[in-house]
């Protein structure tokens, strides 16, 4: 399970490792959108610009429908909520908490 | 003069490795300064309000937490294994002095869960590679912990992700 997890977070971080992918994201919390409509602020093609569609997809950040002609995406946050099971909750904590120990640890090397 | 062998089992310990790019001197301040631990030692939101810390086996290692409500929960543990810039070992199942700790049932804190923690330390030059291992006892005390919730809220949304990501 905490493996899983960790792959599943890693997929995630991928997702949203791109602006364009990040702008998408932002663009779908205020609801489902159409292909057309995603695109449309951006300078790429539309091959390019499906690529993105595709990445936010595979690692489950969205979910797309066809009808007819038309692909709507919408997202589904669920990837990014924490297992519930105590393990993945502990390693979470864990991992948080030494985030934070590495940058605090890099701040206090910078005053030096 | 040897120390135990710790032998961690996947179903219930953590093992966390980390390389950072500080001096080990300054990966053991961190650990065991109390200024430097209320910096950092509880995850967000929730926050480290105090700290006391008696470096020595037997020596008390006590934390205050407190959650974004206000709601305060002490945690005292016990130091067990000190190796300055190397190993530091410590205990919520004793309290200071090695007594076993007792605790009222039901009481919602996190301090019904029994761990031990190990973090070792590496120096690599000026970089720094640590564990961190984290024991716990079994899965009854595992799953009373669950029940407890306690850690609910601290779930990571997607708002707070993307957030963190556009800062990168």
């Amino acid at each position: 399970m905490p493996n899983q997890q960790a792959s599943q977070l890693n997929r995630v971080f991928h997702g949203l490792a791109d602006p364009t992918r990040r702008a998408v994201l932002e663009r779908l919390s205020g609801g489902p959108a159409a292909v057309s409509e995603l695109a449309e602020p951006f300078r790429m093609s539309l091959p390019s610009f499906l690529q993105h569609l595709d990445v936010l997809e595979s690692c489950g950040l969205v979910k797309s429908r066809k009808a007819g002609r038309v692909r709507t995406y919408r997202l589904t946050p669920q990837p990014l909520r924490v297992s519930e099971g105590w393990f993945e909750k502990q390693r979470a904590i864990w991992n948080r908490r030494l985030d934070q120990l590495d940058s605090y640890l890099i701040d206090l090397k910078e005053q030096k | 003069m040897s120390t135990t062998m710790i032998q961690p089992n996947s179903a219930l310990d953590l093992v966390l490795e980390r390389v950072v790019d500080v001096p080990s001197k300054l990966v053991w301040a961190a650990w065991t300064k109390p200024e430097h631990i209320k910096k950092w030692f509880t995850p967000a939101p929730w926050t480290t309000v105090d700290c006391e810390i008696d470096l020595r086996p037997g020596g008390i290692f006590r934390t205050v937490m407190r959650s974004p409500e206000g709601q305060e929960t002490i945690n005292v543990g016990c130091y067990l294994e000190i190796v300055p810039n190397e190993k530091l070992v410590w205990t919520s199942a004793l309290g200071p002095g090695y007594r076993p700790v007792i605790r009222a049932a039901g009481t919602a804190s996190c301090e019904e869960l029994y761990f031990t923690a190990t973090i070792l330390l590496e120096a690599r030059g000026a970089v720094t590679k640590y564990t961190a291992i984290a024991m716990h006892g079994d899965e009854a005390t595992s799953q009373r912990h669950e029940q407890m919730g306690f850690y609910q809220g601290w779930g990571t949304t997607l708002d707070q992700l993307v957030a963190i990501a556009k800062m990168l």
